[in-house]
């Protein structure tokens, strides 16, 4: 161990963010203090609050430092902060796996970025190693240093000039035409809802002129137009606030590959930048859902060990053409079967199985609303009702017929590839070596239809990764294919 | 092109092709139906009880008191009794010299194998009740949270004979179990 050396501050230039965080986040104090002020008539107060900030700010970035070991193979990241609560937050070098940095509009102003390590194993990305904040030009420096160990050859990120890196995708505007097919923007409207609720600006919206006018407005116009305008609205609304957030968000996207080292950055207004460490890669899921998919459309997912599979921190890109996520997918993958090629279908039972599941359900409220027909007479049962019913059987049974086409697997030595779903299609290409586990799970329904589902356990992307309704008397034998210790284990049946 | 994921791994040779797997041959201890059952008998007596206190104090509406009284027998009996007992038809576990493969459940049956060499850690359970009946639970985990093989009320001899052999194969292979 090199003792006690090498602790090292923060950008000194967090002097300015810290007090502003700091003041956002003692709100409701600064509000105290301003309305003391303003009755005991003794402004002192606020300046008093103002000052306390500005020195916990201070304070914070005094209290805060970190430093790195040397040795790449047994040192340890340190984290050093906290004003009244001191910890140390270590970890060791070796089991870096991700380095990220994200930059708010405070930040990008001035040249900072803040910095996360995230480790594999666990792959919880908020164990808190986060240097906040650095400047920018020390990033890839940082970066270096910190994945030199994983990523063997340290002159790959250091040495080799910058042009070597390769840029797979790069984000265009037309990709927006897929943000609206999302229901991100409803969640948000939600979650806004949701916010103004909580803070008890409702009350005096409820009284306020601005209300009472739409109110009189839809009592003249009827309740019919009056909600047709209210979800027209809302419709407008989110489509705006998906594609909004679409832009902020993935908006200047450009992923790159730098020999062992995928980069991914992107962002507006809040910057952030992913570093992953190739060899970490397990695989990739093109996902497509409904909508998208109409529209040609698909997005790539990491699978990647020490990533949280699912959510944003594993997208390396968001909905996009078709052909450009494939094509991304096949650089990683190196074999356009994998990720292009035909797949085996799961049979007749497995078809039978989506169906009796897609219309069971309407099948039995069909009946039951034949037999009140029949025994009541044609009134009881109105026209819409049935129009109704028949628009809902309807879909079920595309759904059924899109889910049949869209079960299959492929499998070889390499890889094992598994595609499911209509409504949130997803086709999952798992390197079979990163495969540690496999579980064949049968209900007794699928006992009897002699299915099985095949479950490939993973250290990576969302761990479990499940093959539905394969036919019992292959799924030991795509097992077998994808597994050499399968194959030779003393249970196998050749 | 770059390279992709898998270079620097040499194309292994296809597998032979797999028809099925036998099923693992050693079944728990013969003391696992009785502990599973004594396990549940708690919520069904409490329920008893309450349906016999209710009785002593009210003789109204007999038949409902018949057809609750009915249910929670029948209910008793397939959970202490026909579950139990058909758990340990299903149960099954063994040790090869590459992996580890057990059969679980009873209504729904999972059969799951895991290899030896991407073993994280071997965790032996022992609850006050297996302790009176002298049974021990033995978890194998891996890397991944999907890969967990449970094997459940083994007697205890055995089950530290397994983790002493478990735990002699996976130190053999010390290479990152991701």
């Amino acid at each position: 161990m090199t003792a006690q050396t090498g602790w090292q501050r923060l950008s000194p230039r967090m002097l300015l963010v810290h007090p502003v965080h700091e003041l956002i986040r003692e709100l409701p104090l600064l509000i105290g203090g301003l309305v003391l002020g303003q009755t005991t008539g003794n402004q002192s107060w606020t300046v008093a609050v103002l000052a306390l900030t500005a020195v916990v700010g201070v304070a914070r970035w005094v209290t805060t430092s970190y430093r790195i070991d040397a040795d790449p193979e047994s040192g340890q990241v340190q984290l050093r902060a906290g004003l009244l609560h001191r910890k140390v937050l270590s970890v060791p070098r070796n089991r870096i796996r991700s380095v990220q940095t994200d930059a708010r509009l405070l930040h990008r102003l001035l040249g900072l970025a803040v910095l996360r390590v995230s480790t594999g194993q666990e792959a919880r990305a908020d164990h808190g190693f986060e240097l906040n904040a650095v400047r920018v030009d020390e990033v890839p420096r940082l970066r270096a240093i910190l994945l030199a160990e994983s990523s063997q050859p340290v002159e790959a990120t250091t040495a080799e000039p910058a042009a070597s890196s390769t840029v797979l995708a790069r984000w265009q505007p037309s990709w927006l035409r897929y943000a609206p097919l999302s229901l991100s923007g409803l969640l948000t409207m939600a979650a806004a809802t949701g916010l103004i609720y909580q803070t008890g600006a409702v009350g005096p919206l409820q009284h306020s002129r601005l209300v009472e006018s739409a109110l009189q407005a839809a009592q003249r116009a009827g309740i019919a137009s009056t909600v047709a305008v209210i979800a027209a609205a809302v419709l407008v609304a989110s489509l705006l606030l998906a594609v909004l957030r679409s832009l902020l968000t993935y908006g200047n996207l450009v992923l790159s590959r730098q020999a062992d080292v995928l980069h991914l950055r992107h962002g507006t207004l809040r910057l952030r930048e992913h570093t992953y460490d190739m060899s970490r890669l397990r695989g990739g899921t093109l996902r497509q859902p409904l909508l998208v998919r109409v529209f040609g459309g698909a997005g790539l997912d990491a699978v990647m060990t020490g990533v949280h599979g699912a959510g944003e921190s594993s997208v390396l890109l968001p909905p996009c053409p078709r052909s450009t996520a494939e094509s991304v997918l096949t650089g990683l993958v190196g074999d356009p079967n994998v990720v292009t090629g035909a797949l085996r279908g799961h049979g007749r039972r497995a078809a039978t199985r989506r169906w009796t599941r897609a219309l069971g359900l309407p099948v039995l409220i069909g009946a039951a609303l034949a037999v009140v027909t029949a025994r009541t007479g044609t009134s009881v049962v109105p026209l819409w009702l049935w129009t109704a019913w028949l628009a809902i059987t309807a879909w079920c049974a595309l759904l059924a017929a899109d889910r049949i086409g869209a079960l299959g697997h492929r499998v070889d030595s390499n890889w094992l590839v598994m595609r499911a779903g209509s409504w949130e299609r997803r086709r999952d290409c798992l390197a079979t070596a990163g495969i540690i586990g496999w579980t064949v799970r049968q209900s007794p329904f699928q006992r009897r239809a002699g299915v099985a589902t095949l479950v490939a356990a993973t250290a990576a992307g969302t761990k479990r990764y499940p093959l539905i309704d394969v036919p019992e008397d292959q799924a030991w034998a795509v097992a077998a294919q994808a597994s050499p210790w399968v194959a030779d284990s003393i249970w196998a049946i050749r | 092109m770059v390279g992709g994921i898998l270079d620097g791994v040499d194309n292994r040779e296809p597998s032979p092709v797999v028809a099925g797997m036998v099923d693992p041959a050693h079944p728990p201890s013969r003391r696992a139906p009785l502990r599973w059952a004594i396990g549940g008998v708690v919520p069904w007596l409490l329920l008893g009880g309450g349906q016999a206190f209710w009785i002593a104090f009210d003789r109204r509406l007999l038949w409902l008191h018949i057809a609750l009284a009915v249910v929670t027998v029948l209910g008793a009996v397939v959970s202490l009794a026909v579950v139990p007992l058909w758990r340990y038809r299903v149960h099954r576990w063994e040790l090869g010299p590459q992996a580890v493969y057990t059969r679980t459940g009873w209504l729904v049956q999972e059969r799951r194998i895991a290899p030896i060499s991407r073993v994280q850690t071997v965790d032996t359970y022992r609850g006050p009740l297996d302790r009176l009946f002298g049974l021990a639970n033995v978890t194998v985990t891996t890397a991944s949270s999907a890969g967990a093989v449970h094997i459940a009320a083994l007697d205890v001899a055995v089950a530290d004979h397994l983790v002493a052999q478990l735990t002699d194969i996976a130190a053999i292979g010390a290479e990152d179990a991701t």
